[in-house]
């Protein structure tokens, strides 16, 4: 294979430094975006996704499936399910059912302040940390039962935009001016509890003025859920309905899709921007080379070597870009918190976000760069030559 | 047989309504180791004539048989494989490579062929004292007048052993000392190395290192003098010369 020496194109990078720094510079800032974007998209998507158990299925209030805070269910649904439904998992006698109280709930740093912002809490019993075995206490205790006592999520404080200390062991917090003293801290990794506040179910009961709970999640060990749905459509009178915790979660998911759909279309719309900048200065710095792209072929190299060198240019512009964009992404986003309705998630930065990022940068480099080189290479070498 | 061979070569280019003509019809018979100058007035044609030779062009008709091949049938790959073994080109402007050093100028065309990067080095030194800049290998164009920049072109249109240089007004840009230089350097190679040359200039005193010259006019030979017998620059409207 007839090709130009290697020398050749990366000399050719330093022919104009303000032209170098645009390429980088552009490389760097789709990379960056890139990056955000995707893990954004995924941290999301694992969120709502490891959110369910493939085991659980949820109890609620016929109507009102699509969310949990809006549902209500009757006190005693419950202890029916234990007693009806076949194949509830169960451990040393205690059965995996619970009966909880979702509710968004104003949250104060002073007894009659403004609150700072909304946090998920769950009012529920210890069977919850059976069914939900993705938490886990880090710090502290759990909550005594009756006691106006927390326990609170690793991204509660991102949730409701305080300092993590605010949230530390032994700080006060007011739902209405009822002060409620956080002992334990948890962590539910990739999950939407991971932002939530528990708090004993009859306080939350008390707290949100009702006796009944918003739903009943159980573990099926034995059951299926049409086990389950059995249930459900015998007991008529008990208005409820039963959806597994995945499909939940993946409904919630789709609720999200117009969110990600605008991130993917803002980041398409980047990456296109940078694409045509990228294309305008590849055209600037190819057209000023007419001339010696003439001369190299009157030498007898072909137009694949011409096309080569120069695509090989603009790659390594990209790929050095890329480099530095992902050490920006990951210095940048690595650990980093968004808040949205249904919680908090972590962006989620691993290695497939981040070679997505570089290829969209490599992807940059390459598509910026063939356009120019053709329109170089379109003309014959007699006009090329007679160029200024 | 004669080294390069025309046979009613003719270019044209359509520009809308009208077509151009740069070359018509022109039959010529260039010998193997001759010197030839174009002269002409600017437009008449000289050089596109020199990069069909060159093989840098493809005529619109006619035949073009340079050492027993018509070169207008070869495909453009063909074409550009042919350039490298057979042609060196040198352009009024030089056309160096701006980011290669003269070393590597000169040895830019090698590049296309398969040899060793000693034998490499070997000619390339060898080129460049030959034109009389073995101690400029490490230097970039602009680091050189524009006289040394013509000779580092030269060494690299020689560098391959071409049997055929084509030279598109090589001392148009140049101040006179260079020039002098330079057309020393062209009479050298035709003469010592028994280069094909042909040259185009505007200049009558620069045609004269040549030995034979040729008029072009509107694409067709005016008259066609061999040294020998040149006598001033009497243009005539004549037709083709063979
Ligand atoms: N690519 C081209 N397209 C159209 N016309 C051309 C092209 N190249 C040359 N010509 C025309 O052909 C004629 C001869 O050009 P050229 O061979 O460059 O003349 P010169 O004798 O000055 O070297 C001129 O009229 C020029 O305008
Ligand atoms: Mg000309």
């Amino acid at each position: 294979m007839r090709l130009l020496p290697f020398e050749y194109a990366a000399r050719n990078l330093g022919r104009s430094p303000l032209r170098l720094g645009i390429s980088v510079l552009g490389s760097t800032l789709v990379v960056v975006l890139a990056i955000a974007a995707f893990a954004f998209v995924r941290g999301m998507d694992r969120s709502l996704a490891d959110s369910g158990s493939a085991d659980n299925v949820i109890l609620m209030g016929a109507g009102s499936e699509e969310s949990i805070e809006r549902s209500e269910v009757r006190p005693n649904v419950a202890g029916q399910a234990e007693a009806s439904i076949f194949g509830i998992r169960s451990e040393a006698g205690r059965a995996f059912v619970s009966p909880e109280v979702h509710a968004a709930l104003g949250v104060a740093l002073e007894p009659d302040a403004e609150p700072v912002g909304q946090a998920v809490f769950r009012g529920v019993v210890p069977a919850a940390f059976q069914v939900h075995p993705q938490v886990r206490i880090t710090e502290g205790r759990s909550f005594r039962p009756g006691a106006d006592e927390v326990i609170v999520g690793e991204l509660a404080a991102t949730r409701l935009g305080v300092p993590n200390e605010r949230l530390a062991l032994g700080q006060v917090v007011y739902v209405d001016g009822r002060p409620l003293t956080i002992v334990g801290r948890f962590a539910a990794p990739n999950t939407v509890m991971n932002a939530e506040v528990w708090a004993p179910l009859t306080n939350l009961q008390i707290m949100t003025k009702r006796d009944g709970v918003s739903c009943v999640v159980l573990t099926l060990d034995e059951g299926e859920f049409a086990d389950v749905d059995v249930f459900v459509k015998s007991r008529v009178d008990l208005e409820l309905a039963a959806i597994t915790e995945r499909d939940y979660y993946r409904q919630l998911s789709n609720f999200y899709k117009p969110v990600k759909m605008m991130i993917w279309v803002t980041a398409i719309l980047i990456g296109v921007g940078g694409l045509l900048g990228g294309l305008n200065t590849m055209y600037a710095a190819f057209a000023s080379r007419i001339r010696e792209v003439g001369t190299l072929q009157s030498l007898g190299y072909p137009r694949r070597a011409v096309m080569l060198s120069f695509v090989q240019e603009s790659m390594l512009a990209a790929a050095t870009g890329a480099v530095l964009g992902a050490l920006i992404a990951l210095l940048l986003l690595d650990g980093v918190s968004i808040k949205f309705s249904m919680g908090a998630f972590g962006l989620l930065l691993d290695g497939p976000t981040v070679g997505f990022g570089i290829a969209a940068g490599l992807g940059l480099g390459l598509f910026g760069s063939i356009p120019p080189t053709l329109r170089c290479l379109r003309m014959p070498i007699a006009e090329s030559l007679k160029a200024a | 047989m004669a080294l390069i061979e025309c046979r009613q070569l003719t270019k044209t280019y359509r520009k809308g309504e009208s077509t151009i003509k740069p070359l018509d019809r022109l039959d010529l018979d260039v010998e193997q180791g001759s010197f030839l100058a174009l002269m002409g007035p600017s437009g008449s044609g000289k050089t596109t004539l020199l990069n069909l030779i060159a093989g840098i062009d493809h005529p619109t008709s006619g035949s073009l048989t340079i050492d027993g091949q018509n070169i207008a049938k070869l495909s453009r790959s063909k074409l550009a494989a042919w350039r490298s073994d057979n042609v060196g080109y040198v352009f009024q402007l030089y056309n160096l490579v701006p980011v290669l050093t003269a070393y590597e100028n000169v040895e830019l065309p090698m590049l296309l062929h398969p040899i060793s990067r000693k034998e490499r080095h070997e000619r390339v030194a060898t080129a460049l004292s030959l034109v009389g800049l073995a101690d400029r290998h490490d230097h970039y164009p602009r680091q050189l007048s524009g006289g040394q920049e013509q000779r580092v072109a030269i060494a690299r249109a020689i560098v391959t052993d071409p049997a055929i240089l084509v030279a598109d007004e090589p001392t148009g840009d140049l101040d006179k000392p260079s020039a002098l230089a330079v057309m020393d350097l062209l009479t050298r190679l035709n003469q010592e190395l028994g280069k094909t040359l042909i040259m185009v200039t505007h200049d009558a005193q620069t045609a004269e290192y040549a030995n034979r010259t040729l008029h072009l006019d509107k694409g067709r030979l005016a008259d066609d003098s061999v040294q020998a017998a040149f006598s001033g620059e009497t243009a005539t409207t004549q037709g083709a010369a063979s």
